[in-house]
């Protein structure tokens, strides 16, 4: 087997500058995806008119087509209607509203575990919806659901190499790049899996170290 | 061992005929050094060509492979089984062309296959049956008038054609969108993500002809010969490969190809490309 180590340490830079627009790409989507999740979670729960309906078929459609479908809808579709996003903005929206509609279902999940009685406590302290919600409702189903929004973060992660289609130059785009010039497939494909590997890892230690955090009230 | 001694009768009976032919008629003809025993006993020729590349390899209306490629296929197939039938064509892509037919998928590629060095490290090529320049598509109305002009542009590519090393190489400076398909490509330049699609000549030519909202800019640059592609270590296999693609050109092949193939109107950049030596160019 020829394995060669000196043709990476060559293309080093060029998968840097591949996982630097992976990460960033994929931390502004997790951010707002988590946003869109507490959003679509309350509107669910709390039954706003409209609203509510709307995420419930935002929900049912991202989960019910193909990512691939959803990224060229965004990229070759949306031009068509006089929306043209750059990749960058395109990859993100997609990644966004494809991981946004999992953690609508993730947090409400989470919001299940805050029960009636919480709910008329916080009602007969005079607590508005909004202030239950941001004070009582959200903390409590944000470390519920912490580990089924980890792992949506992960996949949302991950998905981002689907980008290497719409040509954004993210870490799985340069692998492929790079071997369609020069063939050396075992190389770039063995060095992107480890640096996803590594990425992944350092996600799910953050998150648990998040959640551990955030049990700290409640251990004895 | 039979069989060198059975080869050297073949081959003075070829001689013997060449001789003969010479005798009758002053044209010279090649004659086909003997079939490999290896492709003899699989009884089919199994050949890699392109199903998105009119007019050299696409697939018609019915599915059915089409285009002056298929066509080679076919007659070397006829060539070595007695009749064209007896070829199995199978559609390979840009990108998995060589995989395909280094795990022995196909026996050899007619697939728009450039040569190039870092191509050699992997396959082994023939002699070139055909020279193929690069040009830019771009909208009609676009100030792009010759290759130097879309310095500051974005240019779009395939990943890993000829084009996106030749831009890599000669403007790095350049922005780049590179796709994997045609029809991104071809997509996302009318979007307006870039301002020229960069790709082989005879692909954009056809493109232009169809579409009157685009145009060749028509300085042709990184002209490369393409080459039919076989495994390393198969010398006797190159050497019938090369004797056929002789014997096509002496038989003026190309040219009734390149009728039943291209319109008309666009007829004559392909029988250059097939008949008449390569041009200079950068």
């Amino acid at each position: 087997m020829d394995f060669d180590f000196d043709y990476l340490v060559r293309q080093w830079p060029a998968l840097m500058r591949g996982l630097a627009i992976t990460v960033q790409v994929s931390a502004l989507s997790i951010i707002l995806s988590i946003a869109i999740g507490l959003l679509g979670a309350a509107c669910r729960l709390m039954r706003v008119p409209v609203l509510s309906q709307l995420f419930l078929g935002y929900v049912e459609f991202i989960r019910n087509t193909p990512l691939l479908a959803q990224l060229f809808l965004v990229f070759y579709g949306l031009p068509t209607i006089g929306l043209k996003l750059s990749l960058f903005w395109s990859g993100v929206v997609t990644l966004t509203a494809w991981a946004g509609a999992y953690q609508v279902e993730n947090i409400r999940g989470g919001l299940a575990a805050v029960t009636k009685g919480l709910h008329e406590a916080g009602l007969s302290l005079g607590l508005r919806p909004w202030l239950f919600f941001r004070l009582v409702a959200a903390p409590i189903a944000i470390r519920v659901s912490l580990p089924s929004m980890l792992n949506t973060s992960i996949s949302l992660l991950k998905n981002s190499a689907y980008l290497q289609t719409i040509g954004l130059a993210e870490l799985t785009f340069v692998a492929i790049d790079r071997i369609a010039m020069d063939f050396r497939t075992i190389e770039m494909f063995a060095a992107i899996c480890v640096i996803y590997l590594v990425l992944v890892l350092a996600l799910s230690i953050g998150a648990n170290a998040l959640e551990a955090r955030l049990q700290r009230p409640f251990r004895s | 061992m039979l069989k060198p001694n059975a080869r050297t009768i073949v081959l003075t009976l070829a001689l013997l005929g060449t001789m003969t032919i010479a005798t009758k008629d002053t044209a010279a003809q090649t004659q086909l050094p003997p079939v490999p025993a290896a492709i003899k006993s699989q009884g089919v020729l199994r050949a890699g060509v392109r199903c998105d590349q009119p007019p050299y390899g696409f697939q018609d209306q019915n599915g059915q492979f089409a285009g002056i490629e298929a066509e080679m296929a076919r007659q070397i197939g006829a060539w070595v089984f007695g009749s064209p039938d007896k070829t199995d064509l199978t559609c390979v892509t840009a990108e998995n062309r060589i995989p395909q037919l280094n795990a022995k998928k196909v026996d050899l590629l007619i697939a728009t296959l450039g040569v190039t060095p870092e191509r050699a490290r992997v396959i082994d090529f023939s002699q070139p049956y055909r020279w193929g320049g690069s040009d830019l598509l771009v909208p009609q109305n676009s100030p792009i008038e010759k290759l130097d002009d879309v310095a500051g542009r974005t240019v779009i590519m395939l990943k890993g054609t000829t084009q996106a090393k030749w831009f890599e190489e000669n403007m790095p400076k350049l922005d780049t969108l590179k796709l994997n398909t045609s029809s991104d490509a071809l997509q996302s330049l009318k979007q307006g993500r870039g301002d020229a699609y960069t790709h082989d000549a005879a692909t954009l030519i056809v493109i232009a002809s169809k579409d009157p909202d685009l145009r060749i800019v028509g300085e042709q640059f990184a002209i490369s010969d393409a080459a039919v592609g076989v495994r390393k270590n198969e010398p006797e296999w190159v050497a019938y490969i090369n004797a056929a693609l002789v014997k096509m050109k002496e038989d003026g092949l190309y040219r009734g190809w390149v009728e039943k193939w291209v319109p008309a109107d666009i007829r004559q950049f392909y029988i250059d490309v097939f008949t008449k030596p390569r041009p200079a160019a950068r």
